[in-house]
């Protein structure tokens, strides 16, 4: 699977930077799990962290406040062995057990470890959803489209990231499959609509509020309630 | 401690400590990037908020990784800088939020990651490293601001829209075009 919608640059320099929302960073790591062009940019936001790092102003520190934790480095280095972590690092990521009614690990403390385990509630004509509590602002929920079927045209008071988990959608900004991310900015206003055959199935976190413009579509509202 | 730019070691002087660490558990080498990192990655810590000793304590046991961990660290795959990062970040985020789940999505992806893209630890990449660091200088002001509000305050894109009242999409293409621009010439290699 090799997506082809991904995450925003803003997005990974946040991830990078340790600075999304728990549920946002659910969302990033399960795509960045299938999504090798997104590592690759990971590591360079990350390595943007390192240089920073590196390159911060020193105030000077307390002489005998280094000099103690040194000392008790130097202490902990002859306790501590090294780990043999030779087998760890050259393990075949294949050797991971593909379990097809496993949820992608990064969701798990939100929506328990198995498909079969999701418990899915009506929400509006074909439309579906599993909601989380979280305790930030920020919303995340699974919501599962019947084949074929629209979503109501929605936009944004705040941010939304999308990843879909099986099906596909297509609206005003192309066609989304299984795998693909939709970063999505606080202006886009977009109508997705399920494909023919599969449902499909979408995590999604939300920093804010949806509005919904149109009367069609304020009607519906309060049924999904996002 | 005085560290002048002028004497600011490169990665290559960072690589050979490490390879003296990995291969002779040589305790000299590590105390010397011991010295240089602990205090940074203490700073860095305090800074997304941590009080003096929870910095300490988290400092402290990033650089115990290290020396337990030397045969993960791979020069070839980025900076030292950047494995003392990634660490420090994850060991805040796993206190923080309780959800160990942080750092074996990280390792995973790690594992899953694009050991084919492993290049070696070229004059080209060592270039790469330093080129970053002027180019952080190279920033515009608010490019620069929301850098560090994200990467040393830890801040999500809507809390730094509201503390400098800009609108969100300013903020992330404040944050892109930052990206962009330290990434030039990062990204071309292949």
């Amino acid at each position: 699977m090799t997506p082809r919608h991904h995450l925003s640059e803003a997005t990974l320099v946040s991830y990078a930077a340790g600075a999304l929302s728990p549920e946002m960073t659910a969302v990033a790591a399960t795509h960045l799990l299938d999504c090798a062009h997104c590592r690759r940019l990971l590591t360079s936001a990350e390595s943007v962290g390192g240089a920073l790092l590196e390159r911060q102003q020193l105030l000077h520190a307390p002489a005998d406040r280094h000099a103690r934790l040194r000392q008790d480095m130097l202490s902990q280095l002859d306790r501590l062995p090294p780990q043999d972590t030779a087998a760890e690092i050259t393990a075949p990521p294949a050797g991971k057990p593909s379990d097809p009614d496993r949820l992608p690990l990064p969701l798990q403390p939100y929506f328990g470890p198995n498909w079969s385990g999701l418990r899915w509630k009506w929400a509006a004509p074909g439309l579906h959803i599993v909601r989380t509590a979280t305790p930030g602002p920020d919303k995340l929920i699974m919501l599962k489209v019947a084949p074929g079927r629209a979503m109501p045209v929605h936009s944004h008071q705040g941010s939304e990231l999308t990843q879909i988990l099986r099906g596909a959608y297509d609206d005003a900004l192309g066609h989304f499959a299984s795998g693909d991310a939709a970063d999505l900015d606080h202006d886009t206003r977009h109508q997705p609509v399920a494909a023919s055959g599969v449902p499909c199935v979408c995590v999604a976190a939300l920093d804010a509020p949806l509005s919904f413009p149109g009367w069609l579509a304020r009607k519906l509202q309060p049924l999904v309630q996002l | 401690m005085s560290i002048t730019k002028a004497r600011a070691p490169d990665g290559s002087h960072w690589a050979e400590l490490m390879a003296s660490v990995t291969q002779q558990r040589d305790r000299e080498s590590f105390m010397r990037i011991y010295d240089h990192f602990a205090p940074r990655v203490r700073l860095y810590l305090k800074g997304l908020g941590l009080p003096e000793g929870q910095a300490e304590e988290l400092a402290q046991e990033t650089l115990l990784r290290l020396w337990q961990r030397a045969a993960q660290y791979d020069p070839a795959r980025g900076a030292l800088s950047t494995w003392l990062f990634r660490v420090a970040r994850n060991l805040h985020i796993d206190r923080k939020r309780r959800e160990p789940q942080w750092a074996s999505i990280e390792e995973e992806a790690d594992l899953a990651g694009d050991l084919e893209d492993t290049v070696s630890l070229s004059p080209e990449r060592l270039a790469e490293q330093a080129q970053l660091a002027s180019r952080i200088d190279r920033l515009s002001t608010v490019q620069a601001r929301v850098i560090r509000m994200s990467y040393f305050e830890a801040k999500t894109h809507s809390e730094i829209a509201h503390e400098l009242g800009m609108p969100l999409g300013t903020v992330k293409s404040h944050l892109r075009r930052a990206f962009l621009h330290l990434q030039q010439g990062v990204q071309e290699a292949p």
